[in-house]
């Protein structure tokens, strides 16, 4: 027994020990910041100047893409939050509507200049009654395109217009030695939008509210659904684009800067037979403005400090050094022209798409409702054979009147 | 110390954190599925407002959560009885030698129990893989065509219920083993002398001596198969169209993606309750057989 | 009679290997998957063993993750667990051997916990650790798993095969409460204990949820934690997480290995062949 004790006294002390090590000693300032992933080294890194200049410290607590939900809930639900926090741009109307997050409309930003909307990429983040975040970084989907496998099927230039790529995308799928033209990723529900706009219409109508009856949508899910028809892209929902890519399997998708990191990585002999184009479209070159936010806890101790390390972030050469540090595209319109004409061909394509991108719309709701409606409708259609009337009728009924503020 | 408080004493520490991380969340879910809160009123109770049986009645019309339960019981009806029997009979079989070997093979065994979820979704979701995965490489060897075997709607519920059981035999088969040491050698090799054959020692000594481990093993199972959870989860999230979701995802998906918690604790009674009755059931059927 | 048993020893040895192996498969393939060079990862056909295999993964999780700190967490994780072994033995024998007032229903009310969905808790629960003020601490992190119906029912039902008069013999000749607990009732419960102690071994070095929504700080995450952030949103890096899965899984098995022995001769000792 008395080794038990032993055991137990040891824990207790160790629990307590690590219980107090957190407490810190209170007297300089100091502001915890999420970082979503494995990025926050290298957030430390980016805000050691603020630090010194400052003399506020700044602590990141890197929070795993998964686990963000859970992580963001209990601390709604307990009022407990970090400071400053990095929200996905899907997430943002939720997060927004939670009350957690500071309203950094008016007066708030008063004596942060560097934070006024008219600087960023997005210019409508900061409009509108309760902005709650300014932009962070940028992210936007281009055409990717094996331009050897390309070629040798007698493609000399990556299509401009769908109905090119679809017409590619069969010659291709029918090249020796077999594979396929294109991809669609079923879980990404952000390409049928995408086609959409560049068809010149919108799943938004007049009144802000989702609405899939424009005519332009209906040849989008044509053009979606005819890639399957055609046989031009793989049916399966677990095939891995990196892998497809790589293996040339589907020599042209459409994707985002991430995974120009992943296939250097994978296959870095491919360099140079491989690249990016913008966004093929018909009527428009429309693509996808994502990335993500940061916001302010509404709670937090310190909001002077934490809006003073917003407006520091947003400074242009924080935005660069961040570029270079993580190779996350700026989301300050000057830092982002500095990228477009000074950091290669690949980059310059990015900046040039997200000088013609837009953001889904802020429903409450993208991934697990109005986007998630709209992937079973299509994919209802090319996997099961269900009719397309009826499964685009249930899909306006199911989304009617769903606000897009 | 007086006599009476002793066994309350021995019981306070374990009951105490059970009352409070197990009887009161349900309570809890109970009220809360009475309210329409979400994440603002999470926030700030205030926010939220009494709405009666209205979550309950929008569950029972959601043909989503109706798909959900469907999902747990065709994963339940396949997985339990896989799960027991196939850990059963390892046990039986690893009991046969007390050798080095028979004994160090038990590890191999336990290794699914051990595997981090984050590998086995990894792992297990390159076998699966259509276009690059080993399974249909082999197929493809013996040449047969690809098999979807997570993105076929049909076939995904099978090949999620597989992973499963690979997890989920692991635990069993350690205690079907301690069952087995637990049954005096002087039984069977009475009946070994008496002439009785191997196979005859199992099912007339083994298997009646094994009762209770096999019912606390089905019961057990059939809990945390209508549980299921890790596995559809890491594999599918869900999908094909919601062919592999079950009902602790869809609640999941309900509350912590979507925000919606008065419907998530609607649909949290209504599993606590159909996993309570198909327990109480299967408790009183056995009563039932054994009297 | 002899001979043709022992060749049905073998060929179920050998049934069971191959068994084993099928089993085990997964777990060899990730070994193999976390030693490959990334392109041998991606490549068509896969192979099963890497050609070049490289520490590469290994040096990068230990460059990445903060190491030492994770695996401390992870410790004193694990070191919770342990005693929560005990306290649920507690519980146990005060099911098993003692009578009253409220048994049953206490009872019925541990075995409930086992059917409450854990997605239903997570809310409630946190809110409870918060109002104690245990968030941000490990101790916080252990307590919402650290006992379970499922074990206090495993050692009710162990203990009440242990025969009641050697506990009342103690008691005749003035032992204390405690006393015949520790000096009686833990050592029978050997056989239970070294099943339970693997099991709450297991499940505080793989526990990811609580740890990660009690801390605060980064300074507070164990191993598993601090693994699955090399978990990208959307492009992976297979061969990183499967050396950070092997690094995961391997303590354990040793562990496994070495406990299961003492699962054995738990049983020779119990006294209860």
């Amino acid at each position: 027994m008395s080794r038990l004790r032993t055991v137990l006294i040891a824990v207790m002390s160790l629990v307590v020990l690590t219980a107090c090590s957190g407490a810190g000693d209170g007297s300089s300032r100091e502001l915890t910041v999420w970082i979503m992933g494995d990025s926050s080294d290298r957030f430390q890194e980016l805000v050691e100047p603020f630090s010194a200049r400052t003399r506020i410290r700044v602590e990141t607590v890197a929070v795993p893409w998964d686990s963000i939900d859970q992580k963001f809930t209990t601390a709604v639900a307990s009022g407990k939050g970090p400071d400053v926090l990095q929200i996905g741009l899907s997430k943002l109307r939720a997060y927004t509507r939670s009350g957690a997050l500071l309203d950094l409309a008016g007066p708030t930003l008063k004596g942060h200049p560097g934070l006024a909307a008219r600087g960023f990429v997005d210019r409508t983040a900061l409009s509108g009654g309760h902005a709650s975040s300014v932009p962070w970084s940028s992210d936007t989907r281009v055409l990717f395109y094996r331009s050897d496998i390309l070629a040798a099927a007698g493609i000399t230039e990556p299509p401009r217009t769908w109905e090119q790529v679809r017409a590619d995308a069969k010659v291709l799928t029918a090249r020796d030695g077999g594979g396929y033209g294109f991809f669609i990723p079923q879980w990404d529900s952000a390409l049928p939008v995408i086609m959409t706009w560049s068809m010149g219409g919108d799943i938004v109508d007049a009144h802000r509210r989702i609405d899939f009856g424009d005519p332009a949508f209906r040849r989008a899910v044509d053009l979606y659904t005819g890639l399957y028809a055609d046989g031009s892209v793989p049916a399966d929902g677990d095939f891995d684009q990196v892998q497809g890519f790589v293996s040339g399997a589907t020599p042209m998708l459409v994707s985002g800067p991430y995974l120009a990191g992943a296939i250097s990585e994978a296959a870095p002999e491919l360099a140079g037979r491989w690249a990016v184009a913008p966004i093929p479209g018909d009527v428009t070159h429309t693509s996808l403005l994502s990335g993500s936010h940061l916001g302010v806890w509404r709670t937090g101790h310190d909001r002077d400090a934490a809006l003073r390390l917003l407006d520091f972030l947003s400074e242009p050469r924080t935005q660069l050094a961040w570029y270079r540090l993580d190779g996350q595209l700026p989301a300050v319109r000057s830092a982002l022209d500095e990228v477009r004409h000074a950091a290669g061909p690949q980059a310059a394509v990015y900046a040039g798409q997200l000088s013609e991108a837009r953001p889904l719309p802020q429903v409450p709701d993208w991934d697990s409702r109005t986007g998630k409606a709209l992937l079973d409708a299509l994919n209802s259609i090319v996997l099961t054979g269900a009719d397309p009337g009826t499964a685009l009728r249930e899909l306006s009924a199911a989304t009617r009147g769903t606000s897009a503020s | 110390m007086s006599r009476q408080i002793i066994p309350y004493a021995f019981i306070a520490p374990a009951m105490l954190l059970l009352l409070a991380f197990g009887v009161l969340p349900i309570a809890v879910a109970l009220l809360v599925s009475l309210t329409d809160l979400d994440l603002a009123g999470l926030g700030d109770w205030a926010g939220a407002g009494y709405v009666g049986l209205d979550n309950y009645r929008s569950l029972l019309a959601d043909s989503a959560f109706w798909q959900a339960m469907a999902n747990t019981g065709v994963y339940t009806v396949l997985g339990v009885p896989a799960v027991v029997v196939t850990s059963l009979a390892v046990a039986l079989l690893l009991n046969r030698s007390e050798g080095r070997f028979f004994r160090a093979l038990r590890a191999f065994y336990f290794v699914p129990a051990v595997t981090a979820i984050v590998a086995v979704s990894l792992v297990w979701g390159y076998l699966y893989n259509t276009q690059f995965g080993l399974l249909n490489h082999l197929l493809g060897v013996a040449g047969l065509p690809p098999v979807r075997w997570l993105t076929d709607p049909a076939l995904v519920k099978p090949s999620v219920a597989v992973v499963a059981v690979w997890r989920g035999t692991a635990l069993n088969i350690i205690i079907f083993l301690a069952a087995l040491k637990a049954i005096p050698r002087e039984y069977l090799e009475a009946a070994a002398l008496d002439g009785a054959s191997e196979l005859r020692r199992i099912t007339s000594i083994v298997l009646p001596l094994l009762r209770f481990a096999i019912v606390f093993v089905t019961v057990t199972t059939v809990i945390a198969w209508l549980q299921i959870f890790d596995e559809p989860y890491v594999l599918t999230k869900g999908g094909p169209l919601g062919a592999s979701t079950s009902v602790s995802l869809f609640l999941y998906q309900q509350g912590f993606s979507s925000g919606r918690f008065g419907y998530a604790g609607a649909g949290t009674l209504v599993l606590f309750l159909v996993i309570a009755a198909v327990t109480l059931l299967q408790v009183r059927a056995r009563r039932l057989d054994a009297s | 009679m002899r001979a043709d048993s022992r060749a049905t020893t073998a060929v179920v040895g050998a049934v069971l290997g191959v068994g084993a192996l099928i089993t085990a498969f997964p777990f060899f393939w990730m070994v193999s998957g976390s030693v490959k060079p990334r392109s041998e990862a991606t490549g068509h056909p896969p192979g099963l063993l890497p050609h070049e295999p490289t520490p590469e993964y290994f040096a990068q999780l230990f460059g990445r993750l903060d190491f030492a700190a994770h695996l401390l967490n992870t410790c004193v994780l694990v070191l919770i667990g342990m005693a929560g072994v005990v306290i649920t033995a507690m519980a146990g024998y005060g099911f098993a051997k003692f009578r009253f007032r409220g048994r049953g229903p206490l009872f019925f009310l541990v075995l409930a916990t086992m059917m409450v969905p854990v997605q239903a808790t997570m809310i409630p629960t946190y809110l409870l650790l918060n109002g104690v003020r245990l968030t941000d601490t490990l101790l916080g992190a252990a307590l919402p798993t650290l006992v379970s119906g499922f074990s206090v029912f495993l050692f009710r039902q162990f203990i009440s095969t242990v025969p009641t008069e050697m506990i009342e013999a103690a008691r005749v000749d003035g032992a204390g409460e405690a006393r015949i607990f520790c000096r009686i009732v833990l050592p029978v419960c050997r056989p239970i204990m070294a099943v339970q102690l693997v099991l709450a071994f297991i499940g505080s070095w793989n526990s990811l949820l609580w740890p990660l929504i009690i801390a605060d700080d980064q300074r507070h995450y164990p191993l598993s934690v601090g693994v699955s952030l090399l978990n990208r949103q959307i492009a992976t890096n297979p061969s990183l997480q499967m050396a950070g899965a092997t690094l995961m899984v391997v303590p354990v098995l040793i562990v496994f290995v070495f406990f299961q022995r003492s699962i054995v001769r738990g049983f020779t000792l119990s006294g209860l062949r």
